[in-house]
């Protein structure tokens, strides 16, 4: 199959124009060596790049690296990305050469897309002006304007009036007319050899009955994928597989955005009838103001965009009404004698519902963060507790047996332990001090007289738990998370652990089990903490595409306003919202999130239904970076929990697997890919 | 905010110092006159302005207040890309937040704005018992390099409106060209930041 797909491709235009190019320049094996010397006559190197990379799928392992290089050869300038030999990767090295790009020549590019998140890797599309689309090209060692400038010596390059991250090429005649944006890439990729002319826009998709059911979430994917479009021909798999590539590829591309919330309004007006405005057109503007539904009255200046997943039905349709929390006589049911989850799954969607009564936190945090393993009986389970309780004392002892003076010359001990004391004095008073405000909520003192940032935490039980000088918890807190830093040196204490740890110990009320619990937490969140802040890039990234894809008019908002780094969620993201909610709050919202129900991912989802809520308010007050910044810092205290939850649960349905394309492989909290060395050792960890 | 004829100035403010060392403290004591005693540590940056009227205008501060910790180094050039104006904070009662702070004044040196105001904050100046870093210390470190230099504290307030005020006088009245307001990140003409922020 692998063979045919090399070969099945050169019948395309641009593949066997890049072939003929490709014989004239130089080879794949030639990778290694770039001397001018093993190029054709009057040819010249103008631009090597390494460590650029293309993304076949979600899967890290499945990552090509390579070798971007342009070439002028005559008046012609060449792009060439070649991958590397015998990389450790799950692709063969045919499944590799097949992304292989040979000698494109730049008179048959239509143009470059750049992608430049301040967080995240770098990227280029390139276009051709068949449509075709190359995979985005990742600079993981930057360099993309590098890579423009070059071009612009060579090419004829304008910037696209409507959208300063593309780059025009050859584009003589208008420059202003066109910009070739993702809202060509679908049919560039439906070019490809397909009939674009059944598109998008085809009324009657075979597929527009309702949907109704949280469980359809893997239909409405994969009928978005091809809805209202002939699939390819069945008898060539490998053109299959290059289209679905590309399709993958591009992202998250118009067409995918389109067929989302095309299927959705065509189950809203199926369905339920409710929805006025049958649009059925793929780009449709409809620039008319929506009065506002949002809580929030501000004074809106400017017309906003409607959100294009008409998402106050949506949720209304999807987002279901949470339950009650799981108590004690429902969760004897889950568990056989000897004390096994019978339905691990079951339970998971049970508490993605509903959540967990307090008291039975503690048993069922240590199954839901898999510290303990759901068909472990209660017998497993202690033996368990009594072997991790005196291994943690071991490694507890290691920082314990310093010496005063052994601690003079241990720079990075003392530097780590004067940190933790610092940030757990002070998370303990920001949580008692939030109880303090809790509890005035409670006596209906009115809410939003209160400065946000006190307003966190709750239960009369949790105000006594970390009060007072001499406290033992706080010192408690300290103890778990300088023997974590020893546990984990290369990770080591970044200031928001402290966070995290807070209401683990306070529903675990254990030492040793708050330690491991906190363990096989940062198994899942310790890349939001690494040193060049990969989990948090990562993350960030997917949320832009996510926006990208749940919300476009918000997205395009926020690229003309330079906000697509996403950074004013960077909170959000890194402690999970413990700062955004209170404290109640953020529990229930944390065993949600790890129930992995539905998705890995749901507190992306999170932050997209959020957005969406305050989108109105964000866009009609034309907030820049850091009115926005300021604008999400000080929506604490002010969420409320449960809307937000069905909005994302309905997103993340909607989404379906575009939006799990939209996530990078290894994103927090999902598990690393890569086991060998997770925290490269840095000279400055503190 | 602004009375008419006066000239009106925004100006973007970071602070940058060790973790602990007073910058939220020193923020929300000139923003909002509040002062914490444990003050939460400051995940990402937190956003804040306030507006002085100094004799010939009235000057609106936008200040960023970032987190200190090492592991979020890389995120710094994001918020003084740009400032008109830095505080550079130490804790007096610390050594090796002054150090910390030599390093943020060599890095705004080498890589901020070259006609940015910069302050030396010697902050908690309240705990004098406790003083590591003395004031003669820090004064000719800052003269030497072309920083101003105050003790203030959050706790008491002092210095505090003073050393914002006396930032407000440097900065120079004729702005050559607007301040991108925000982050202007990603079309920026000779771009050093870009790299430095991240993509490694």
């Amino acid at each position: 199959m692998h063979e045919t797909e090399l070969h099945d491709l050169s019948d395309d235009a641009d593949y066997a124009a890049s072939q003929r190019q490709g014989s004239v320049s130089m080879q794949r094996s030639d990778s290694a060596k770039t001397s001018s010397s093993a190029e054709p006559e009057g040819a010249e190197l103008v631009y090597v790049k390494d460590n650029v990379t293309i993304h076949p799928s979600q899967f890290a392992a499945e990552r090509i690296g390579g070798r971007l290089m342009l070439i002028k050869q005559g008046a012609c300038l060449l792009l060439t990305w070649i991958p590397y030999k015998g990389q450790h990767s799950k692709l063969s090295e045919k499944d590799r050469n097949l992304y292989t790009i040979r000698g494109v020549s730049f008179s048959d590019v239509r143009s470059i897309r750049r992608h430049t998140p301040t967080l995240g890797w770098q990227y280029i599309i390139v276009v051709m002006s068949t449509g075709l689309a190359y995979p985005p090209l990742y600079f993981y060692s930057g360099g993309v304007k590098e890579f423009l400038a070059t071009i612009k010596q060579h090419v004829f390059i304008v910037r696209s009036a409507d959208d300063a991250n593309i780059f025009l090429v050859n584009d003589f005649q208008n420059p202003l007319q066109r910009t070739l944006s993702s809202l060509e890439l679908p049919r560039a990729v439906v070019a490809n050899g397909l009939s674009a002319s059944t598109s998008i826009s085809d009324p009657h998709p075979a597929e527009n009955q309702p949907i109704d059911d949280g469980s359809v979430s893997g239909e409405v994917a994969s009928l978005s994928l091809y809805n209202g479009r002939p699939r390819p021909k069945v008898h060539d798999p490998a053109r299959d597989l290059s289209i679905q590539v590309l399709e993958k590829f591009s992202l998250v591309t118009r067409f995918a955005r389109e067929t989302t919330s095309q299927l959705l309004r065509e189950s809203l007006n199926n369905g339920y009838g409710a929805n006025e405005r049958r649009d059925h057109s793929p780009h449709y503007h409809d620039y008319s103001y929506k009065p506002s539904t949002d809580p929030e009255k501000a004074p809106v200046e400017v017309p906003v965009v409607p959100d294009p997943l008409e998402f106050d039905k949506l949720s209304m349709v999807w987002g279901k009404p949470r339950q009650s929390p799981l108590g004690s006589g429902e969760w004897a049911t889950f568990l056989d004698s000897e004390g096994r989850v019978i339905d691990s799954k079951a339970l998971k969607k049970r508490i993605f519902y509903g959540g967990v009564e307090h008291r039975l936190r503690r048993e069922v945090w240590a199954l839901l963060l898999g510290y303990h393993a759901f068909d472990s009986t209660y017998a497993e389970r202690e033996y368990l507790r009594s072997m991790k309780k005196l291994e943690y004392e071991t490694i507890k002892h290691q920082w314990q047996s310093i010496s005063a003076e052994q601690a003079k010359r241990f720079t990075k001990f003392r530097e780590r332990k004067g940190l933790i004391d610092k940030d757990v004095v002070s998370e303990v008073w920001r949580d008692f001090s939030s109880i303090v405000a809790a509890l005035l909520v409670k006596f209906d003192v009115f809410l939003t007289f209160y400065p946000s940032s006190i307003l966190k935490v709750r239960t009369d039980r949790s105000l006594s738990f970390y009060e007072g000088d001499d406290n033992p918890n706080v010192n408690l807190l300290r103890d778990i998370l300088l023997t974590y830093s020893f546990y984990n040196f290369d990770l080591g204490y970044c200031q928001g652990m402290s966070d995290l740890l807070s209401p683990i110990l306070y529903v675990m009320e254990d030492e040793s089990e708050s330690f491991w619990c906190f363990v096989a937490l940062m198994e899942r969140l310790g890349p939001n903490f690494n040193r060049d802040q990969n989990g948090m890039h990562s993350q960030l990234f997917a949320l832009s595409k996510l926006v990208e894809l749940l919300d476009l008019p918000l997205h395009n908002y926020f690229k003309q306003n330079d906000c697509l780094n996403y950074f004013f969620c960077f909170r959000w993201l890194l402690i999970q919202f413990k700062r955004e909610f209170e404290y109640e709050k953020v529990m229930s919202l944390w065993e949600v999130f790890w129930t992995h129900h539905l998705s890995e991912h749901l507190h992306l989802y999170v932050c997209v239904s959020i957005l969406k809520r305050y989108r109105k308010k964000i866009m009609g007050e034309q907030m820049d970076f850091d009115t926005l910044l300021k604008f999400i810092n000080e929506l604490s205290g002010l969420i409320d929990l449960n809307t937000i939850l069905r909005d994302a649960e309905a997103l993340c349905i909607c989404a379906g697997e575009n939006g799990a394309a939209c996530i990078p492989p290894g994103t927090p909290p999902s598990l690393p890919i890569e086991s060998s060395l997770l925290y490269p050792q840095q000279d400055d960890v503190l | 905010m602004a009375t008419s004829g006066n000239k009106n100035i925004n100006a973007k403010l970071v602070l940058l110092g060790d973790v602990g060392a007073g910058k939220s403290s020193l923020v929300l004591r000139f923003v909002k006159g509040q002062f914490v005693e444990f003050q939460e540590s400051t995940i990402g940056a937190a956003f804040f302005s306030q507006t002085l009227a100094v004799n010939d205008a009235t000057v609106k501060f936008e200040i960023w207040d970032t987190a200190g910790q090492e592991r979020y180094h890389s995120l710094a050039p994001m918020y003084y890309r740009g400032a008109a104006a830095a505080i550079i904070v130490y804790d007096m009662t610390n050594l090796a937040s002054f150090e910390r702070a030599k390093k943020w004044v060599q890095e705004l040196q080498a890589q901020g704005n070259p006609n940015m105001v910069m302050a030396l904050a010697g902050n908690k100046a309240d705990l004098l018992d406790a003083r590591k870093v003395t004031a003669e210390e820090a004064q000719t470190y800052a003269q030497e390099h072309g920083l101003f230099f105050m003790e203030t504290s959050a706790k008491t307030a002092a210095n505090v409106n003073d050393i914002f005020y006396e930032i407000a006088k440097r900065l120079p009245r004729a702005q050559p060209a607007p301040n991108p307001s925000g982050m202007v990140l990603m079309d920026r003409p000779a771009e050093r930041t870009a790299a430095a922020s991240c993509c490694s």
